[in-house]
């Protein structure tokens, strides 16, 4: 038997910088000088501000240049980026940065615009705590999954990789490693986080988690 | 009745919730908080202590609230530079800092500041810290005020004691000034299960229109707000004129009169003369207004309005987003945070586009459902009592860390 898995969560006390950008260029400056927490808040405060409901952002950063420039070609960009493809926030900043700069030669006047509405950069002081769920197998981690905070699962599936510097998410590694259920792994990994809420997120891990039990129990059905 | 506990919210945020702020408070300790404002009834940071107070105590955590005491001129002061705060014209005389600081003193020495942590509500008592240059214990101040454009001589005067602060909280972005000491954000919330938002027999909400004469025939559109020229009820009446040719509708204005509010008459007589005879629109004017009534008018209309010019935060939206009413909002102040335009309700630049939004919800009673429904949720997420409890928790964990970075509570 592999490891088990206790369940963590986070919360986070957001702070005020009181740093603001009404250009692009302000932007830019802000995005390559600020902290990587605020990189990584900005950047996935969508999945926390509504857990429930779809946005039609994925970053803060986007949304301000969408709304209160009115440069939509830039924010559709911003919004492209697989933020898992950068598996640091330093290489999501050089990414971030990069389309902005490219964006100058294609759209100059843009940087010419000034903002009504400034964008506020944030920071996050963030904590993380062990929870009392424990999952020992793949069946106790599935009753346990519609049970934990939506904290715990934004904790397991992004943020976590801010320590681990790993691609994946907690839940395919520790499914793959401790009870080598290749899989079931590789399928959590394929779920397209892009289009989903945390709750949606949720379901479509239970409904990758039954299918793969449902067809286990066909398999060990036809062999016994 | 008696107060609700933290049990009586698991079923309004879920066990998970609750389960998460035990854990929190477990990591939390002997650690205690003094809680000094400068009322005990009356306005919103008494009724905000009132909930959070006993909810942390229940958590476990050590807590004080203090109050401070003073009489009319020192009062009639702290009003002066609580508007000059947020950006009144006033020059002030040497004497009223020097009665502001008298009374912070006299406060001070009458109470003990053992606790390791002590938040400081709003201006009143925000000198007292001047005596504890060599604390070990830390000092927050909680800004409830528009401090982003303060008036000039007031705040050379303030921002020096404020930056003896470890730190400072602001409800928003929007809504701080610079300073030299880090700063924090707690958006402002409400309470579900209080009686402005508990949930309410449909009989009891039904009777509540009855008793004040608005026929509930036809869909109706409330704003429920002071009438005050920056909450626009004449826009208001506006707007439903126009929407009101392309859809059958009422529109409800309730509003409440403060004592000291001679204004509100004169803006109750412009709406009058805006809405003319018009049988559908109906004005109430109330002096105080009944919890639960609003409550029951909130519940009962098909669309919340709040067209407001200019705006604090505007918990009022927040109120009728949780009862899950599709909300046209003026894009100003506090307002875009709660209301994600599209979303989880409707913003408004204009009266034009407060005509077409009431048109558009009106005549999409899906979109409309889904929108307040959404709004609900944002409600849920950020704007709830429980969310703040977190925060003072959270707060009381960062007190010896450095800022920045993250925390790993289990070591």
């Amino acid at each position: 038997m592999g490891e088990v898995l206790q369940f963590r969560s986070s919360a986070s006390l957001e702070e005020l910088t009181g740093r603001k950008a009404r250009t692009l260029a302000e932007l830019l400056d802000m995005i390559h000088t600020c902290t990587e927490s605020s990189i990584f808040y900005h950047t996935f405060s969508a999945f926390l501000k509504m857990r429930e409901v779809r946005l039609p952002y994925n970053s803060d950063f986007a949304s301000w240049v969408y709304v209160s420039l009115n440069e939509k070609a830039l924010a559709e960009q911003m919004m492209a980026v697989d933020f898992f493809e950068y598996n640091t926030v330093e290489t999501l900043r050089k990414r971030l940065t990069g389309i902005i700069e490219s964006y100058r030669s294609f759209r100059p006047a843009a940087f010419e615009k000034k903002a009504d509405e400034p964008f506020y950069l944030h920071d996050v002081q963030r904590f993380v705590y062990l929870t009392d769920k424990f999952a020992y197998d793949l069946k106790s981690f599935r009753e346990l999954l519609p049970t934990i905070s939506l904290y715990s699962l934004y904790y397991h599936f992004i943020e976590s990789r801010l320590e681990t510097k790993l691609q994946y998410d907690d839940f395919s590694v520790w499914i793959e490693e401790s009870l080598a259920l290749h899989e079931l792994a590789k399928s959590i990994r394929g779920i397209d986080i892009h289009v989903y809420t945390l709750e949606g997120l949720r379901e479509r891990m239970l409904g990758l988690i039954d299918e793969y039990l449902e067809k286990d129990k066909t398999v060990r059905g036809v062999m016994s | 009745m008696s107060a609700p506990s933290l049990f009586d919210y698991r079923d309004v945020v879920g066990p998970d919730i609750i389960e998460e702020l035990t854990i929190l408070a477990s990591h939390v300790g002997d650690r205690s908080i003094k809680m000094v404002n400068s009322t005990a009834v009356g306005g919103g940071v008494a009724e905000m202590l009132h909930r959070i107070v006993p909810l942390l105590s229940e958590l476990g955590v050590q807590v004080e609230w203090a109050v401070i005491e003073g009489d009319e001129p020192f009062f009639e002061i702290t009003k002066a530079f609580h508007n000059a705060l947020q950006g009144k014209e006033q020059v002030f005389p040497e004497k009223a800092f020097k009665t502001y600081l008298r009374y912070n003193d006299m406060n001070e020495e009458a109470m003990k500041f053992d606790q390791d942590l002590i938040v400081i509500h709003d201006p009143q008592p925000a000198a007292m810290i001047r005596r504890h240059e060599n604390r070990r214990n830390r000092w927050v101040w909680r800004c409830h005020i528009d401090l982003s454009h303060p008036n000039e001589q007031l705040w050379r005067f303030m921002a020096p004691i404020v930056e003896r602060y470890d730190a400072a909280i602001f409800t928003s972005a929007l809504f701080s000034p610079r300073l030299k000491i880090p700063q924090y954000r707690f958006y402002p919330a409400i309470d579900p299960l209080d009686d402005k938002n508990k949930d309410l027999d449909k009989a009891y909400v039904e009777q509540v229109f009855v008793k004040y004469g608005i026929p509930r025939d036809k869909p109706i559109v409330t704003q429920i707000s002071r009438y005050d020229p920056w909450k626009d009820p004449v826009g208001v009446v506006k707007a439903f004129k126009m929407a009101r040719k392309y859809v059958d509708c009422r529109l409800l204005l309730v509003g409440d009169k403060a004592a000291d509010d001679p204004e509100s008459d004169t803006i109750l007589a412009q709406v009058k003369a805006e809405a003319g005879d018009h049988p559908d629109i109906h004005t109430l004017l109330f002096s105080p207004s009944i919890a639960t009534e609003i409550n029951a008018f909130q519940r009962g209309s098909d669309i919340i309005l709040q067209k407001s010019l200019r705006e604090g935060f505007a918990l009022t939206v927040s109120e009728a987003l949780w009862k899950s009413r599709p909300v046209v909002g003026g894009a100003v102040g506090g307002i875009p945070v709660q209301i994600i335009d599209g979303y989880t309700g409707l913003l408004a630049h204009t009266v034009e586009g407060a005509g077409l939004a009431i048109r558009s919800l009106l005549n999409q009673p899906e979109f409309a459902r889904q929108i307040g429904e959404n709004g609900r949720c944002r409600v849920k997420d950020e704007f709830l009592i429980t969310k703040n409890l977190k925060r003072y928790l959270l707060l009381l964990l960062a007190l010896d860390k450095p800022q920045g970075g993250t925390i790993f509570l289990n070591g």
